[in-house]
């Protein structure tokens, strides 16, 4: 896979997660998988058509998407991560691959659409893409760990 | 009340061509122009309800027009009608805010089915939710009898808000288009299995064989489906993603801003699950 896909989702997490509560972002690192990989939580299946092809996911542990849901909602308790708390961390898979696609645009690749997002809640889970591998981004966000998968392809 | 149109082209051949397409299909033509300079003071004497936008014009192009309209009136409804159509001019269209885009030469059904869904976005929208579960049922049931050969019955679900638990597999593709959509479909490990061997002849060799074999399987019914929707009516224009796999240990499944309509179809190799869900939008290319 082309390196540069990765920016634009780096640039999109960085804009976005500010906006929405959300103070520091931290990229830690950036590793390769295989197509196929485990997940235990949550994760955010957000499909990408256009000039380039394939799947964002968002992935992190239930307890993290708990937090997250949380920090979204000003600070309101969640003890469940329940359609409420489902709701509003699909909604910032929307907001940052919506983001995504305006940060690919600049660097020139343009017309990319995104798919609603489907949410998969699993304890050893596994996925498999249809790309040979997939890039794992580690961001901390106000120390939750969040791990995104991308498996694009021209 | 007819439908008032204003033409926007610099080529008079092409603006009496545009203008007996919609008038012979009852439409009323308010307005001409053939440049930036008589643009907005005409869309702003004849107050047209649609704007047809040719691109390529001496002078200010129709990208150019376009911003120009929007910036006079934000709810100005326009419709691209050009010979050119790559990635970069509808990806420009796009961010303009055009509602439309037709093909040159232009051919006057699909211009007026355009208009009329431009004028009415949620006709369409009625329509994919109207067709659109049927219509990937059919596309499933086709795939799986000429594949698998295997008869194909449904049995209803009631489309309720709870999550559904995987059996097994799940894929899930995400579907583009005027409106935005995913297709999930979910079956057992065993299904797939005695799927894949009625398909190979064979006993699968491992998981990553009978993995495959569902990802094509979604891939087909879900693209054919959106190529049947396509041929209904172009302007749903829909396109898929390719497939997403989950499978491991058991897994919840939740679409919270689409409500997936969902069906259960039943074949020799046990059920597989169908679900399909449709958001609404507002862009119309053809």
């Amino acid at each position: 896979m082309d390196v540069k896909v990765i920016n634009p989702i780096l640039a999109a997490f960085a804009e976005i997660l500010p906006q929405i509560g959300f103070q520091k972002v931290e990229k830690k690192n950036i590793s390769l998988v295989g197509s196929t990989f485990n997940y235990d939580g949550v994760l955010i299946n957000l499909a990408v058509v256009g000039s380039i092809k394939g799947v964002i996911l968002i992935g992190m542990d239930i307890d993290s998407a708990k937090r997250f849901a949380s920090q979204m909602m000003m600070g309101m308790e969640v003890t469940d991560f329940d359609a409420l708390a489902q709701s509003a961390v699909s909604e910032m898979g929307n907001m940052v691959c919506a983001n995504a696609c305006t940060q690919f645009s600049k660097i020139g690749i343009d017309g990319l659409d995104i798919s609603p997002p489907t949410i998969m809640i699993s304890q050893g889970g596994q996925a498999t893409l249809s790309v040979p591998q997939t890039v794992v981004i580690h961001f901390l966000v106000d120390s939750i760990e969040i791990k995104v998968y991308v498996g694009l392809a021209s | 009340m007819s439908i008032k149109v204003m033409v926007v082209d610099d080529s008079p051949f092409s603006r009496m061509m545009i203008g007996e397409a919609l008038v012979g299909a009852g439409y009323e033509v308010v307005g001409e122009a053939d440049s930036l300079e008589s643009l907005i003071e005409t869309y702003n004497n004849c107050k047209p309800d649609v704007v047809t936008m040719d691109i390529a014009m001496p002078g200010a192009d129709g990208f150019e027009c376009s911003r120009e309209l929007r910036l006079n009136d934000p709810k100005a409804k326009i419709i691209l009608v050009s010979s050119m159509k790559d990635e970069e001019s509808e990806a420009e269209a796009k961010r303009i805010g055009v509602s439309g885009y037709v093909q040159k030469p232009v051919d006057g059904e699909t211009l007026i089915n355009v208009i009329k869904n431009v004028m009415s976005p949620d006709a369409l929208f009625e329509q994919l939710l109207e067709r659109g579960l049927e219509t990937f049922k059919e596309a499933l049931a086709q795939n799986v009898t000429r594949m698998a050969k295997t008869p194909v019955t449904f049995t209803p679900i009631e489309s309720v808000d709870t999550p559904y638990i995987s059996q097994g597999i799940t894929t899930v593709i995400g579907i583009i288009g005027q409106s935005t959509g995913s297709m999930i479909m979910d079956l057992s490990v065993q299904s797939a299995e005695k799927i894949t061997e009625a398909m190979l002849r064979r006993p699968s060799k491992n998981r990553d064989e009978v993995l495959a074999m569902v990802a094509e399987l979604a891939n087909i019914i879900a693209g054919i489906a959106c190529s049947m929707l396509n041929k209904k009516d172009k302007s749903f224009a829909l396109r898929v993603s390719p497939p997403s796999l989950f499978h491991g240990n058991t897994a919840e499944i939740v679409s919270p801003s689409v409500k997936i309509q969902r069906a259960l179809a039943e074949t020799d190799f046990g059920s597989i699950f169908l679900g399909v869900g449709f958001k609404k939008g507002s862009k119309l290319w053809m």
